[in-house]
């Protein structure tokens, strides 16, 4: 479903990706991590189509990056970390709008816009008077996720798509990836809650400054490397062993 | 069956080509219109204020520029290019600060790219979409806008044709402001490349916005003399070809070639702006339009030019932590709230679109006094250099008002959960930066200005009675604990008890300068100044510690 060849992204002489190379076949979730700037969202940028790879290729179903975007977006989900709206729209403007931006007619887009709000318990009421930008952060989330899966895609792209869920909301969408993948779709998962990243993706892709450290199932790459956890395996590679010492010594700052 | 309970194959992928258009096309158009009418933004928004209903706020829009359209039965009875000139005159300078202040937003806005720029949207029907719905509103804010001209014109000389030549020059005006404005973004594009993009469409919006409202008070005193000049029946001859330069002028000639005296330079002039309307159009939408994808691929992954940021940063650092400002901001929270707010007013893209443009017509009305009085009309030079300095205490106000609105402005809950126990040290602070950032140069503009206009060296003196009334003008917006810098909705931004206050303000900065002449031509401006002085003392003080006791506002 996805295939990506030696992708590259500078801005200016700043490399935020760096000859990335890896294959997602249909059906799989895939846990995409790295820490902060490592090049995550820039990646999935760029395979959503939304930056130009400054070298290398990618291709999305079958689709050339380069060649046809429109093509690889018709065919990607994409829940962005910032989640924004338009918010001067109430949710179901909103919804209504993406439907139409991918040729959905209203007769179909309605009812599947109806399931959505049932399945993430939102008010009929508040997605059609209230405008987007009144709505707490994790309701506004829910509607994004919803335009992200709205035209039914086969690969989707979730960056940091629990941020601002409740913890009820947060196992249901859980679940709801479990099944999307069950039902053959590619799923790219980038998140910081490890242990979520843990429990739900069949392999993890890790990133640290623009470049591939690791990839695999989460349960080999922690066995391999003899951790505990997957969090554990993630400060090791990625540095964090040392924050955690610093942490502990700035702590000390804080004493009278 | 899907996760959500039902099967995946009722919904297959949507199509693509026609269809898919049309969908989109719709689908962006009515997107962009309603982002247009009821502002990008509502969170936050106190209920009632909350854009809730595009017909009536489009309506009350509309209306207002009706109200601006009445100026044209001045101009009953007049001929068809003396008409039209003035109508099309106004509508492009309307039209361009329109264009000014929406364009960039509409056409390059950041957050978009998160909503947008994944959907399968080529870039060119997405330019085609938002620059339709701008000429669009353009059309509805012209129509309303030439609405009494369209009556005053069929009563006159040309006509019911008119009507039909006006409506038509009136849209290929509309059309040349819309292609202008974004060729001149696809140029900026190209020669000055990704990185240097956004501040430059920051600065030439600003640049244009100052240009629309400086040139919408100075053009029609500029042309009023050429058409006594002649008797009113202008036309662009050798004494003044530079006429031949300016747009409205060619569209004037429009009306004038096919409703009025069709003479042959009346057609030539008509021809340089359907040529010249065609070629803005052709390479705005066509050779560079590829550019337009570039742009906003600009806005969603150029890095900031870390160098110049820091450049920019310690130049600040410099300027608070040397004399005199150092001692000046003693108060650590004055002093923060001065940095925030001058670092605002030179880097801050909606913020600079909303306060110099405000700011220009204070300058542009005591030149226009100084224009008037040294052809021997208006009030005299002695009243145009008092009001040059009165007209400096608006400034403050002006600017300190605009900078309480954000659209960061939720990051100001900081100043509500820091031990700060009322808003009076931020006020004071984003009062200071605003009396040092723009006041300051703008005196030293207006010292200047006075120095060559004058004819006689006491006339200088008048500048006294505006620059004493500054502290007091200043202190205005801070009452009841307001001018916390950045700290309310920008969509907040129009609420017309401002222009109300501004209104007030001039008309103080007018008695004040009106009442110093009065005191300079009967010889006792001496007197004038000491009790004006003695009152301001007393005014101010009493102004701050009103604004000491003032408590933080209920959230609700």
């Amino acid at each position: 479903m996805i295939s990506v060849q030696r992708l590259c992204k500078s801005f200016g002489a700043q490399v935020a990706v760096d000859d990335l190379t890896f294959e997602i076949p249909a059906g799989q979730i895939v846990g995409f991590l790295g820490p902060n700037g490592a090049g995550k969202s820039t990646t999935l940028k760029m395979l959503t189509g939304m930056i130009e790879p400054t070298s290398g290729t990618a291709r999305v179903c079958g689709f050339d990056l380069l060649r046809d975007p429109i093509e690889v977006k018709r065919h990607v989900g994409f829940v962005p970390e910032s989640g924004a709206v338009f918010e001067s729209l109430t949710g179901l403007e909103y919804l209504e709008m993406i439907a139409a931006l991918y040729g959905i007619p209203r007769a179909t887009a309605t009812p599947r816009i109806e399931q959505f709000i049932s399945f993430f318990d939102l008010s009929f009421e508040t997605l059609t008077e209230k405008l987007l930008g009144a709505y707490s952060k994790g309701m506004r989330r829910k509607v994004v996720i919803t335009a992200a899966l709205l035209h039914n895609p086969p690969v989707v792209f979730f960056d940091e798509p629990l941020d601002g869920l409740d913890a009820n909301a947060a196992v249901g969408f859980k679940t709801l990836i479990q099944s999307l993948a069950r039902e053959g779709k590619a799923i790219v998962y980038s998140s910081h809650i490890l242990d979520v990243v843990e429990r739900v993706c069949d392999r993890v892709i890790i990133i640290d400054k623009g470049r591939l450290l690791l990839d695999g199932p989460p349960n080999e790459l922690v066995a391999a490397r003899g951790v505990a956890t997957l969090e554990r395996l993630f400060t090791e590679l990625t540095g964090g062993v040392e924050l955690e010492h610093r942490a502990a010594e700035f702590a000390k700052t804080f004493l009278p | 069956m899907s996760a959500s309970g039902v099967p995946a194959e009722e919904f297959p992928l949507p199509p693509v080509a026609g269809s898919l258009a049309r969908s989109q096309d719709a689908a962006l158009r009515r997107l962009f219109l309603m982002l247009f009418l009821r502002g990008r933004s509502s969170r936050g928004l106190r209920k009632e204020r909350a854009p809730r209903s595009i017909g009536s706020k489009l309506g009350l829009i509309l209306a207002l520029y009706c109200f601006v359209g009445l100026s044209a039965v001045a101009f009953w009875g007049q001929p068809v290019f003396v008409l039209a000139l003035s109508q099309h005159s106004i509508t492009f300078l309307f039209l361009s600060m329109f264009f000014a202040s929406s364009s960039g937003e509409v056409l390059f806005n950041k957050e978009e790219a998160d909503i947008l720029l994944h959907r399968p949207i080529a870039p060119a029907r997405l330019l085609r979409a938002k620059v339709r719905v701008l000429v669009e509103v353009s059309l509805w804010l012209a129509g309303a806008l030439n609405l009494v001209s369209f009556a005053v014109g069929s009563r006159g000389p040309g006509g019911a044709l008119f009507v039909v030549a006006h409506a038509g020059s009136v849209v290929l005006e509309a059309l040349f402001c819309a292609g202008f404005v974004v060729l001149v973004y696809q140029l900026c594009l190209r020669w000055f490349g990704r990185e240097r993009f956004e501040s430059f469409v920051t600065t030439s919006q600003v640049l244009v916005g100052i240009a629309a409202v400086t040139g919408g008070q100075l053009v029609r005193p500029l042309l009023r003399p050429m058409l006594h000049q002649v008797g009113g029946t202008l036309g662009v001859g050798q004494h003044n070809w530079w006429l031949a330069l300016l747009p409205p002028v060619w569209f004037a000639s429009l009306d004038d070639a096919l409703a009025g005296t069709g003479t042959s330079g009346a057609w030539l002039l008509a021809g340089v702006g359907l040529i010249a309307t065609a070629g803005v159009l052709g390479a705005a939408f066509g050779k560079l339009s590829g550019d337009y994808q570039r742009g906003l691929q600009a806005l969603n992954d150029v890095a900031p030019s870390a160098r110049r940021r820091q450049a920019a940063r310690r130049w600040f650092d410099v300027l608070v932590n040397a004399p005199p400002l150092r001692w000046w901001l003693r108060d650590p929270v004055t002093r923060a709230a001065f940095l925030l707010t001058s670092v605002y007013l030179v880097r801050d893209r909606d913020l600079k679109l909303r306060v110099y443009p405000s700011l220009a017509p204070m300058f542009v009305f005591p030149f226009i006094f100084i224009f008037d009085s040294q052809r021997g009309r208006g009030l005299g030079e002695g009243f145009a250099i008092a009001f040059l300095s009165g007209s400096l205490g608006i400034f403050p106000l002006i600017a300190l008002s605009t900078l309480q609105f954000s659209q960061q402005w939720q990051a100001s809950d900081v100043f509500r959960a820091a031990p700060i126990r009322g808003p009076a040290a931020l006020s004071e602070g984003a009062r200071r930066a605003v009396l040092a950032v723009l006041t300051l140069p703008a005196l030293a503009l207006v010292v200047a200005i006075s120095l060559v206009v004058r004819q006689d060296s006491s006339q200088l003196l008048l500048l006294l009675p505006g620059i004493i009334a500054i502290p007091v003008f200043s202190l205005v917006p801070c009452l009841g604990g307001k001018a916390v810098p950045l700290s309310l909705p920008s969509e907040e931004a129009k609420a017309a008890s401002r222009g109300a206050t501004m209104w007030i303000a001039m008309l103080a900065a007018f008695a004040i300068s009106g009442l110093g002449v009065w005191a300079h031509s009967a010889g006792w401006l001496g007197w004038f100044l000491l009790a004006e002085t003695a009152l301001a003392i007393g005014v101010y003080g009493a102004m701050r510690a009103s604004i000491a006791t003032a408590r933080w506002s209920s959230m609700e």
